[in-house]
């Protein structure tokens, strides 16, 4: 390390870093000139002259060279001239100016750094973005695969079956297919400018329930902002995924700006990368308009191009639709058979007993809702050909006429399948279609109006009322008499939650250890009220309250709930939870009550109260606040 | 679309939140809520005919001059510093987070809103002369009464737009 130390010389003259290296050239041209008149003794006059005689020409020529060397300006101009060559030089003989060099340059790169970190990380992103984002999908790749092919096997299986029930139900096929099969979907997206908290853009799936853009975005980053303050690590500590009921919110970030998109399943990793693909390109097209951003949003309007393409609803396996022949099929065969009917009839007539009790039977069948028949004759040996509309949910004309004890190798029967609006066969369909749960009972009357009454889930609830609706023979739908136990639950979780008081000691913003259980119970009952609300489309907001008792002055008192409101609030985002959350300290409660008699003025600061705080007055309390999104219009009316 | 992030900040108790619930809701409580964190609320305001969406960050009031937090005020485009006529040393407090905020959010638009206009102020008439005098833009307002509340967001939102 000794040559490190040689260089330290080099560091502590800024000004002539080079010279050490440089005067090489010009000092040895100095040695060969002054070389030869260098020996003489000067004490002679004469012999001074002489000299001066001799060399004056050289004299000149060495003190002009001198005051080359000394004058700085000169020097460091012809220093210029020679000063790469040199560098090169050196630096092909050895390591020694790397090594001289090396912690200077260390030096200059961190204080530039640390002077304007953005720049560097503006610099930076879009080449170190995809290298990071290759990498992570590597290490998460062949993990994938084996979770795709389980997916994909199982929901092929489901697919052929859900074939089959459009078939039968005459249900859009891709209706059916979103019910079942939603794997993820990603419902909207906020393009979220860092350093305000304004949103640039936001766009949502049809048919989502969306809160204001302008709030959530605000909060969200208010919330990453607390998190950040209370969970302070080296890195900052940024959330990058929140859980809010059953939907997630993904962040993805970028230098002066942030994509957060709300998701309900889980996204592929294929999503995350295209996700950060787009932040990218989103940071780089708008990195003039982000640095320059001062509310108008005006200028990322265009972007919802690049939003809207995130946007993604991702379904297990949606399948072909199937050919229109295979659907007319049916049609056609019928048609065929009951024009040949006709002429069979008239051809084949006789009249005996047995003929007339088969046509009686054959008719009274035909009477059984949900069937009709179409035409019936016998032929020259006495054997039957019938044909019959069915209702696909009537019973069977067979198993009918086994019971009137005709022989099944009397008659040949062919059905053909049609939509009866008979009340009864409408209640059947409706029943059949919808799957109406134990203690819901279902009543139809001729009019068209189906009406429900008893206890449901709201998932089934809206989703029955949308399917009875489209099924025909359904002109209303009345839902009042239904209730959604979920309904119940909520408001008994609610309570819960709301009945729980979290006790602190004396002076202290960390609830006594007693209380440790109950807070778990509370938390976790909200993240089950999250769920559950989510699933309702319903929002939750908690409110924080935080409280003193009366012992010591009024500005500690604030101080201690406020802080005793930030530990609880602090606790559910530690958990992962992205519920907006309102905190308050309410400082000892009397000071509330003097406060509200005087307009809030002289909250007594500073002064020491008579009044000896109890410990039930050291606490925290929530309160849950359920809020409908704006779509559901029906779940609103039944959570009245 | 135009949006603005605004501050409310100031010290403890002198009704930031009850200027925000006064211009958001047009509500007044006496019951005193200490803010915790940062509220957050919106109302969009037409000025000169746009309308222009003010995000405001109702912040926790602070005592202690140490303690001060400034890093929601990253990005804002406008604040109010709020102080409670009644008692005057918030007037301090405010002075000092007025330039905390400028250094913070550069020189962005403000004022300086004198609350609590309806009860009996400890500060001075001459106090506030001579602030105004040194160019701090000083509003005085009454949440309880609503006074000056509007015409206070209203002013800053125009100065905003001007930005
Ligand atoms: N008489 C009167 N009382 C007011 C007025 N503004 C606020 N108050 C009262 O003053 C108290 C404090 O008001 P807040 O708005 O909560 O104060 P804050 O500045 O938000 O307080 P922190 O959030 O703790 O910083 C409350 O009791 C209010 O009712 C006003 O204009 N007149
Ligand atoms: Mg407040």
């Amino acid at each position: 390390m000794s040559d490190r130390a040689g260089s330290v010389s080099l560091n502590g003259e800024p000004e002539t870093p080079t010279l050490g290296e440089v005067p090489d050239i010009p000092a040895r041209t100095g040695e060969n000139t002054v070389a030869g008149a260098g020996p003489r003794p000067d004490g002679d006059p004469a012999f001074q002259r002489l000299r001066e005689l001799l060399f004056l020409r050289e004299m000149e020529l060495l003190r002009a060279l001198e005051k080359r060397l000394d004058d700085p300006v000169q020097h460091a101009r012809e220093t210029s001239e020679v000063i790469a060559e040199a560098v090169l030089l050196r630096a092909q003989k050895d390591n020694m100016l790397y090594t001289a060099l090396e912690p200077m340059a260390e030096k200059l790169f961190k204080e530039a750094l640390r002077r304007s970190p953005m720049d560097f990380v503006n610099a930076l992103f879009p080449i170190m973005g995809p290298a990071i984002r290759r990498s992570i999908a590597e290490t998460f790749r062949s993990m994938l695969e084996g979770f795709h092919k389980t997916v994909e096997l199982v929901f092929s299986w489901k697919g052929l079956r859900w074939r089959w029930e459009a078939l039968r139900t005459g249900m859009s096929f891709s209706e059916l297919v979103l019910l079942h099969t939603l794997l993820y979907r990603v419902e909207q997206i906020f393009f979220i400018h860092a350093e305000t908290g304004l949103v640039l853009n936001h766009v949502f799936d049809e048919g989502v329930a969306t809160q204001d853009a302008d709030m959530v975005s605000a909060m969200l980053t208010a919330i990453q902002d607390f998190a950040r303050d209370c969970f302070a690590s080296e890195q900052g500590g940024s959330l990058d995924s929140l859980q809010l009921g059953e939907f997630g919110i993904l962040v993805e970030r970028g230098t002066t700006a942030y994509l957060a998109c709300v998701v309900r399943g889980t996204v592929p990793l294929e999503f995350k990368q295209k996700l950060r693909d787009t932040m990218i390109a989103m940071q780089i097209k708008y990195a003039d308009d982000l640095n320059a951003f001062t509310g108008d949003s005006g200028k990322f309007a265009a972007s919802r191009w690049e939003l809207e393409d995130l946007l993604d609803t991702r379904l297990a396996d949606t399948g072909a639709p199937l050919p229109l022949w295979v659907k007319l099929m049916p049609m056609a065969v019928g048609l065929l058979l009951a024009a040949g009917a006709g002429y069979w009839w008239y051809e084949a007539r006789q009249r005996d007993i047995e003929r007339r009790y088969m046509e009686e039977s054959l008719v009274q069948v035909g009477k059984e809702p949900g069937i009709l028949l179409v035409e019936a004759r016998r032929d020259d040996v006495n054997h039957w050909e019938v044909i019959y509309q069915k209702d696909p949910l009537a019973k069977d004309p067979k198993t009918l006429l086994d019971a009137r004890g005709i022989d099944p190798g009397t008659y040949t029967m062919l059905l053909i399948p049609f939509v009866s609006y008979e009340t009864d066969m409408v209640t059947r369909r409706v029943k059949e279609r919808i799957d109406p749960p134990e203690n819901v009972s279902m009543e139809f009357d001729g009019d068209g109006t189906l009406r429900l009454r008893g206890k449901a889930s709201m998932g089934w609830i809206l989703q029955a009322r949308q399917e009875a609706l489209a099924l025909p023979g359904v002109e209303k739908v009345d839902m009042s008499g239904l209730t959604d136990p979920r309904i119940d639950e909520l408001k008994r979780m609610i309570a819960l939650v709301e009945g729980t008081v979290v006790e602190f000691p004396l002076g202290k913003d960390v609830p006594v250890p007693e209380d440790a259980g109950k807070l778990a119970r509370a938390m976790d009952t909200l993240s089950a009220i999250e769920k559950l609300a989510g699933g309702m489309n319903v929002s939750v907001n908690l409110t924080v309250y935080g409280h003193a008792d009366a012992t010591g002055n009024d500005k500690r008192n604030y101080e201690i709930s406020q802080a005793r409101a930030r530990t609880i609030a602090a606790m559910l985002y530690a958990r992962g939870s992205s519920m907006p959350i309102a905190m308050y300290g309410l400082g000892a409660d009397y000071a509330n009550r003097e406060g509200a008699e005087n307009g809030g003025k002289n909250h007594p600061r500073g002064e020491t109260s008579e009044y000896t705080g109890d410990r039930a007055s050291r606490k925290v309390e929530l309160k849950v606040h359920l809020a409908q999104l704006p779509s559901d219009a029906g779940v609103l009316n039944l959570l009245r | 679309m135009i949006n603005k992030k605004v501050c409310m900040i100031g010290a403890f108790s002198v009704g930031k939140s009850a200027l925000v619930e006064r211009f958001v809701r047009s509500v007044f409580s006496d019951r005193y809520l200490s803010t915790v964190g940062v509220k957050i609320s919106k109302k969009t305001v037409n000025v000169d005919d746009t309308d222009l969406t003010v995000v405001l960050w109702d912040m926790e009031g602070k005592d202690d001059f140490a303690d001060v937090n400034m890093s929601y005020l990253r990005g804002a485009m406008g604040f109010f510093v709020v102080v409670d006529g009644t008692r005057k040393e918030t007037l301090d407090m405010a002075l000092h987070l007025r330039k905390l905020a400028l250094d913070k959010a550069g020189d962005i638009p403000h004022a300086m809103l004198i609350n609590k206009a309806d009860l009996k102020w400890e500060v001075t008439d001459d106090q506030l002369a001579s602030l105004e005098a040194t160019g701090i833009p000083i509003i005085r307002t009454s949440a309880k009464t609503g006074h000056a509340v509007e015409e206070a967001f209203v002013s800053l939102a125009r100065a905003m737009m001007k930005d």
